[in-house]
């Protein structure tokens, strides 16, 4: 059963339609990276799995239910982290964590916390300061262990290497794929063509709304193809 | 961590939204502070009064050997005392928390003599409890509730809220409700507090409590009501504001305006007036002119109202008397017309949010124009005993005795 699936989805906002017969499917333990340009409807895509908008058409599903019937089961198989997060500057990033945490009603402790913020390389002298005094890859991070410690079976990402120097994108990308190989699931979006072909098993290429191709892992290899994943990026860009 | 704990944490953490609630505080500490000090200072002023008309009834006792000298020189202190709740709703206090002129001459000018000053303070008001409850807590609520929503869409945050919560409209409610219950208890604690200092009643604490609350309730409906459009902080808080403004000020004019039109009601210094003419206009009339108008309202005194050419205090009270029968229409058109007017108003007043809850605090602390009103009936009543006691004793000519001095009326204590 897959865990998350579109089923040509169409989906409208203000009267356009933005997603247009979108339809796929992700197993569990996979990645996917949802890849196109600014309104090629990648962000729509995580919103109509979350049940934020229902489709006019077709359904989202997960974990083998449609999500128009049971809003709230849906969102709680999901951790999401929004396209430029960001978290209460007021708190430090543990009340931001507790807080949120409680929000979901999980229940964790002080060790997991660190374990979750050492996991994205936040520095220990930071974890105390108020967040409005962090840099951006530094929200981002803490966002990032947020969605962690949700311990969900679904991540779904918007942009989340946005503001993170490439070490760190490159400290994530692994973070992904061990989550992965423990049996999350994620999908996530992202406008990176190169981390896109080094993190996920499929890319689906978004254009206007409509999916435009999809690009697997070869069996045996490390990335999907980034070469063909530029030009078909580039062809619908022009 | 509960959902209630949780909210609550963040809400003291949250810097903007305790700088509101201690200015509730502040503001509702101060209006209950300026109140007691005031019903305080009119206590005092009271206290004294009570002293000062006692000292001078043992002065005047056996000074005067007529009647007429007596009930001239005599002033009757009457008193509104303010009840234990009045320090939170002033009201009408300030038009007549006593009168101690009152004598047994023409009674219209002697009410409304104070009532050319009360304009002024009618029209700024009152800085006490009812107003910072009714005009100003819906502002602090405004600015508490404005940006629940709107501020986290703002910040990207509302989806991530939304799809985290594990119940759905979490945390939404439990914040409004803390932001509520905060304001509500910021502005009743200092009243509990003051109510318990000066023995409030439990009863009247209690309803008033549950004024602010249900007035506090409107202003959250408004502002969920404004929060269901989906606009940004600033829209947000240019429509709330816009809705206080039109609640709490324009329409109440607009109301105050109305009523005056729908009401006529002739001034009360024009009572006054019309009665100090009727009674200069009598020293240069006819005795019988007075006499005869007196004996229609006395007719148990026509036998003893013959007068010759000089001054008699009779014939002295009686042109008195005449110069309230005189303005008596106009008096009562004026009270009456007041009456309407605030009954009117009353029910105007449901358009207006801040204005009826005013008027329930009001109400409640034995302040208002019913209030005022039924402490001008009670000096009328007074007024009438006085004249009741002293027409036997003047037109029978009777000796001034201390006995009969022991059996003048004594202004009602009432108890509120």
């Amino acid at each position: 059963m897959p865990v998350l699936n579109a089923k040509a989805l169409t989906v409208e906002r203000s009267g356009q339609q933005v997603l247009k017969d979108v339809s796929f499917s992700m197993q569990q333990g996979q990645v996917h990276a949802l890849l196109g340009g600014n309104g090629a409807g990648k962000s729509t895509t995580l919103l109509t799995f979350l049940g934020f908008l229902t489709p006019v058409s077709g359904s989202a599903h997960v974990q083998g239910r449609a999500v128009s019937e049971n809003v709230s089961a849906a969102r709680q198989a999901i951790a999401y982290l929004p396209e430029a997060a960001t978290l209460y500057g007021h708190l430090n990033a543990y009340e931001n964590l507790r807080y949120f945490l409680s929000l979901a009603k999980t229940d964790t402790d002080r060790r997991a916390l660190d374990a979750a913020l050492d996991r994205v390389a936040l520095q220990a002298e930071a974890r105390e300061m108020r967040m409005q005094t962090y840099s951006k890859g530094m929200r981002q991070k803490v966002a990032i262990a947020m969605a962690i410690l949700r311990e969900t079976p679904i991540l779904l990402l918007d942009e989340p290497t946005a503001g993170l120097d490439p070490a760190a994108i490159d400290d994530f990308n692994r973070l992904v794929r061990d989550l992965a190989e423990a049996g999350r699931t994620v999908l996530l979006v992202t406008h990176d063509v190169y981390g896109a072909c080094h993190v996920a098993d499929r890319i689906h290429l978004l254009h206007k709304g409509e999916l435009v191709g999809s690009f697997d892992r070869p069996s045996g290899m490390d990335r999907i193809d980034t070469e063909a994943v530029h030009a078909a990026f580039a062809a619908h860009a022009a | 961590m509960t959902g209630s704990f949780r909210e609550l944490r963040f809400l003291a953490k949250d810097r903007a939204a305790l700088l509101w609630l201690g200015i509730a505080v502040l503001v509702a500490g101060l209006s209950v502070f300026l109140g007691l000090r005031e019903v305080a200072a009119q206590r005092t002023v009271l206290n004294e009064l009570i002293e000062v008309d006692r000292a001078e009834r043992d002065v005047l006792r056996g000074l005067h050997q007529d009647w007429g000298d007596v009930a001239y020189y005599t002033f009757h202190l009457t008193h509104d005392s303010p009840s234990d709740f009045a320090f939170a709703a002033l009201g009408q206090r300030d038009t007549s928390p006593w009168k101690h002129h009152i004598r047994a001459l023409a009674l219209e000018g002697q009410i409304y003599e104070t009532d050319a000053e009360n304009p002024d303070f009618a029209l700024i008001g009152r800085f006490d409890f009812a107003f910072a409850a009714s005009m100003l807590a819906p502002l602090l609520l405004i600015l508490l509730l404005h940006d629940l929503r709107s501020r986290e869409r703002a910040a990207g945050r509302y989806e991530l809220l939304g799809a985290t919560a594990a119940s759905r409209g979490s945390p939404w409610f439990v914040r409004a409700v803390l932001r509520v219950g905060a304001l509500t208890l910021c502005l009743l604690v200092p009243l509990w507090a003051a109510g318990l200092l000066v023995g409030t009643g439990a009863a009247k604490l209690a309803l008033a409590s549950l004024v602010v609350a249900l007035h506090i309730g409107f202003w959250w409906g408004f502002c969920a009501f404004v929060d269901r459009f989906g606009w940004s902080s600033p829209v947000n808080l240019t429509a709330l504001i816009g809705a206080w403004l039109a609640l709490a000020v324009v329409v109440p004019a607009a109301i105050e305006s109305s009523v005056e039109t729908a009401v006529p009601v002739p001034e009360g210094g024009e009572v006054m007036l019309t009665q100090r003419e009727a009674v200069n206009d009598a020293w240069d009339l006819p005795k019988s002119a007075t006499m005869e108008p007196f004996v229609e309202r006395h007719p148990e005194w026509a036998d003893y109202t013959q007068v010759g050419q000089s001054f008699e205090w009779k014939w002295y009270y009686a042109f008195q008397q005449v110069g309230d029968q005189i303005v008596e229409p106009l008096s009562r058109a004026y009270r009456e017309g007041r009456i309407r007017r605030d009954r009117l108003a009353g029910t105007l007043a449901w358009l207006a949010p801040p204005a009826l809850s005013t008027r329930a605090l009001q109400a409640i602390a034995g302040t208002s124009m019913a209030d005022s009103l039924a402490y001008e009936q009670r000096v009328r009543d007074f007024h009438a005993a006085l004249r009741g006691y002293y027409y036997p004793r003047l037109f029978r000519d009777e000796v001034v005795s201390d006995a009969s001095l022991g059996q003048r009326p004594e202004f009602p204590v009432v108890g509120k």
